[in-house]
């Protein structure tokens, strides 16, 4: 869970991936995914995740990049399994090849979707990701709410694991017993955890407070977000590519091996 | 007895937090792990436990490898009281959060009744055993965290920067407490950066810069080590720097107490 985490964390870099404009990116991103959505033949995922490979190497951060999805391992195994069985228990159904593809077709396009939205976080901060949701006339609230989420998830990870040591250190062992006693051992985990957060979010809010959060409706930026040519360039391509793909889907009769 | 032979530990991210440490610590000592953040001092303590096992190398303890056994039944042996008090805390009331680790050694019921009256008496917290651990100041929640560990009696006591937050009356009653679980033959380990908290304890001090022990002495040894200190980002005691500094009336660089250099300065002088 934690390698998830990490890989959704920004990483500063100055390759032109980090310098495109984060809309672009969040444009491009989605572009992706909805491709993703649409294809379910390998081939054709294939390709999306290499693309997005080839992005991540453009961007140096493609060993980080790598080990999201590697960390991603164990939610594709469950989604393939989850699909496997969910086939297996409709009428007429019985164990063959086809419905063991056809379940590693569905997982497989999770990782294109999770490589996908990995790229995007970690090479734009979470001050752009702001920015960029401002623009996009999202109101000042949500989007900090939502940073501050995305800032505090590292963190969160980190407190979690001093406090598992902690309980560990008073003899709590959470691999023991069966499935209703193991729940209740996570109450020495869950609790401090939560205290935490809630203390954590009210110094927050005391904090911005004092920095006079929300006095002013609109709010100005040290650096303002401005489309420059290599973004136009990188959002037409990335459209062009796209429309290509819907018109190969929907209107085209090529056969998708 | 604690062993560490040749011990390495990297972090899952890289990160090498320790790099040959060859360790001994006999039982009934107080050991003082000192250095700057991020020089290996609380890897090191998770270590103790097995939170931690080496990447190579190995640690016994009592003669048990670490990595042969779990975590809860080195607890038993090894108490760590970490750094945040507040990450323990979840029962309703303080008498429960003293018991919870009794409860999971599986003490019987009448040992465990017994140990916790006894630890809230030692921290002199009875007046609050029925309230929230929550509702403690922070100097209480630290003294209950240490009270969690002692109540359970593991021969080896690991305390990661004990002072942190603490005032003077707080430091005092803490090296008391520090000095009296050793006479009952508990051997102490601390891990802080806290100079003058040290020397008032006088223990053996291990100094460690990024992963390794760059030296491992007296508190006399160590703490009058100025160039060393200062390597190590370190300010020494302060009798320490006092002393190095009348070096026109023949001190050298000393650790004592300051009534004494008071009666020696006063000597010299007349």
């Amino acid at each position: 869970m934690s390698t998830i985490l990490r890989g959704l964390q920004f990483y500063p870099g100055k390759t032109i991936i980090h310098k495109l404009d984060p809309r672009v990116k969040l444009v491009i991103s989605l572009l992706l995914m909805a491709t993703a959505m649409m294809y379910i033949e390998v081939t054709i995922i294939t390709i999306i995740v290499v693309t997005e490979a080839v992005l991540a190497i453009i961007a140096k951060v493609f060993s980080r990049w790598a080990r999201t999805v590697y960390g991603a391992a164990p939610l594709i195994i469950f989604v393939f399994i989850a699909n496997f069985l969910f086939k297996l228990s409709m009428p007429g159904q019985s164990i063959n090849l086809q419905s063991i593809y056809e379940a590693l077709q569905l997982a497989y396009r999770l990782v294109a979707f999770l490589a996908s939205f990995s790229i995007f976080f970690l090479t734009t901060t979470p001050e752009e990701l702001g920015m960029a949701l401002t623009k996009m006339k999202v109101p000042y609230m949500y989007t900090f709410a939502f940073i501050s989420a995305i800032r505090f998830t590292p963190i969160l990870a980190e407190e979690l694991q001093s406090i598992v040591d902690a309980q560990k250190s008073r003899g709590l062992e959470l691999e023991k017993g069966n499935i209703i006693s193991r729940l209740r051992r996570y109450i020495p985990i869950l609790v401090p955890l939560m205290v935490n957060v809630l203390r954590r979010s009210y110094e927050l809010a005391e904090a911005i407070e004092v920095k006079c959060f929300g006095a002013k409706k609109n709010r100005t930026y040290l650096r303002e977000l401005k489309m420059k040519l290599k973004d136009w360039t990188a959002l037409s391509i990335s459209v062009t590519l796209f429309i290509l793909a819907v018109y190969i889907r929907y209107f085209s009769k090529i056969v998708i091996p | 007895m604690i062993v560490f032979e040749n011990v390495e530990y990297v972090y899952p991210n890289g990160f090498k937090a320790l790099n040959g440490i060859n360790l001994e610590i006999e039982s009934g000592e107080i050991i003082a792990l000192m250095g700057e953040n991020g020089a290996g001092k609380t890897t090191l303590l998770k270590h103790l436990n097995g939170l931690l096992k080496p990447t190579s190398g190995r640690v016994l303890i009592d003669g048990v490898d670490t990595r042969n056994s779990t975590v809860a039944s080195l607890s038993r042996k090894v108490g760590i009281v970490f750094q945040n008090a507040e990450d323990m805390f979840f029962s309703p009331t303080i008498s429960e959060e003293l018991a919870f680790a009794l409860n999971n050694f599986n003490f019987p019921e009448e040992v465990v009744k017994k140990r916790v009256e006894w630890a809230l008496k030692f921290m002199e917290l009875e007046e609050y055993r029925d309230k929230s651990p929550f509702l403690l100041s922070g100097g209480e929640k630290k003294r209950l965290a240490l009270a969690i560990i002692l109540a359970w009696s593991p021969d080896i006591i690991a305390l990661d920067e004990p002072t942190v937050g603490q005032d003077i009356l707080q430091k005092e009653k803490m090296i008391q407490i520090i000095k009296q679980a050793n006479q009952q033959g508990k051997t102490i380990i601390i891990s802080s950066h806290d100079v003058e908290f040290i020397a008032d304890l006088n223990p053996r001090i291990i100094l460690m810069s990024r992963g390794r022990i760059v030296k491992d002495g007296s508190a006399e040894e160590v703490l009058t080590d100025i160039q060393l200190l200062h390597e190590c980002r370190l300010i020494p005691p302060q009798i320490v720097s006092l002393t190095s500094r009348l070096d026109f009336l023949g001190f050298k660089p000393k650790l004592a107490r300051p009534e004494e250099v008071a009666v020696e300065i006063a000597r010299r002088l007349r």
